[in-house]
């Protein structure tokens, strides 16, 4: 997936999941959305429909400090570098 | 006499929180160390004795304030392996239900697992924190490793949607995480209305408000099993569900008899 794939996906999941609609790329989703740590759980098995497998225990915590949505997908391309997506 | 309300408000107070530190160290700090020591399952013995020690702070506060009653409907007693939502009135609530349910988990602000000893304490129940403050941020992670099988043997979630407490006894805006743990593991859902905390120890107040006849309680206003698998369940339509059975808590229930 490109960068503008994966963008496009998270957006979509935040629309339909969140109803966090066109979000910035740079917000802070904690302090404009109250996106919560129990939001990020949901996220996370969002991410793993994405990427089509399970993440590690340290993949998870490492997520946990992810705020913003280019985070997030600075996040995925990580993962995309160690599975091929 | 103007000054007998308060100073009165200010001696009781002391009392009760001269209970609650003083009271902790004394008579149960030697079992959380013994449940540290000795128990198999220490988040359950944890939240077994957090349960038994606010029961003891309750008793403490209606002894101290006799026109106090507390009224809980036999009902919500019995809750089970559910995800509880609750309006938030007063600090009180969150040990109000603490003391009502041996097994139990909820989600706490972050920012107190930061507290010595306090946070330690958090950490060890099992509770969750939220991310809004300071909180290791993978211990939402280590918080729900074990949900499943916590709900399953009979635990309780109980969570505060709004987050905060109200000011004028309104709901306010919902977090959606209470809903979305709840279909996450496909648990039920119910709905408990707190009232009269905020009357006994309002928010933005240090002092107990221990004059004149005072009720606190807490009925269950909604026994929801979401059809979590149906392609038309949305969380902010249940989130509106929920909201909508608060809207019609306007006319006073006749109170149940409480046993502590």
């Amino acid at each position: 997936m490109t960068r503008e794939e994966i963008q496009s996906e998270i957006l979509r999941i935040f629309k339909e999941e969140f109803e966090i609609t066109n979000p910035g790329l740079d917000e802070n989703l904690t302090e404009k959305y109250d996106f919560d740590s129990i939001d990020a759980l949901d996220l996370l098995g969002e991410i793993e429909t994405l990427i089509g497998s399970s993440l590690t225990r340290e993949e998870k915590k490492a997520s946990m400090e992810i705020r913003t949505i280019n985070q997030i997908c600075d996040y995925i391309e990580e993962l995309a570098e160690k599975r091929p997506l | 006499m103007r000054f007998l309300k308060p100073l009165s408000d200010l001696v009781f107070t002391l009392l009760i929180w001269t209970y609650y530190i003083p009271g902790f160290l004394l008579f149960f700090s030697p079992l959380y160390v013994g449940a540290l020591i000795f128990s198999s399952n220490r988040r359950a013995a944890f939240q077994r004795l957090n349960s038994l020690y606010y029961r003891s702070f309750f008793f403490v506060v209606r002894a101290l304030i006799p026109g106090l009653r507390i009224s809980v409907e036999d009902r919500v007693r019995s809750i089970h392996s559910s995800v509880i939502v609750c309006n938030h009135l007063s600090y009180l609530d969150p040990i109000l239900l603490i003391s009502l349910f041996p097994r139990h988990k909820t989600v706490v602000k972050g920012v107190f697992f930061r507290v010595p000893v306090f946070g330690w304490i958090l950490r060890a129940s099992g509770y969750l924190p939220s991310s809004n403050g300071g909180a290791e941020p993978s211990g939402v992670l280590e918080g729900i490793a074990d949900m499943e099988s916590f709900l399953s043997s009979g635990g309780n979630l109980f969570i505060f949607p709004e987050g905060t407490r109200s000011r004028d006894g309104r709901i306010g805006q919902f977090n959606h995480g209470a809903f979305r743990i709840a279909r996450r593991f496909g648990a039920p859902l119910k709905v408990l209305f707190i009232g009269g905390t905020n009357d006994l120890l309002p928010p933005g107040r240090f002092l107990f408000n221990t004059r004149g006849r005072k009720t606190v309680e807490i009925r269950l206003i909604g026994d929801l099993k979401p059809d979590y698998g149906n392609e038309d369940f949305s969380i902010g339509r249940l989130a509106d569900q929920v909201r909508s059975l608060y809207r019609e808590e306007t006319v006073p229930h006749p109170l149940e008899g409480f046993s502590p």
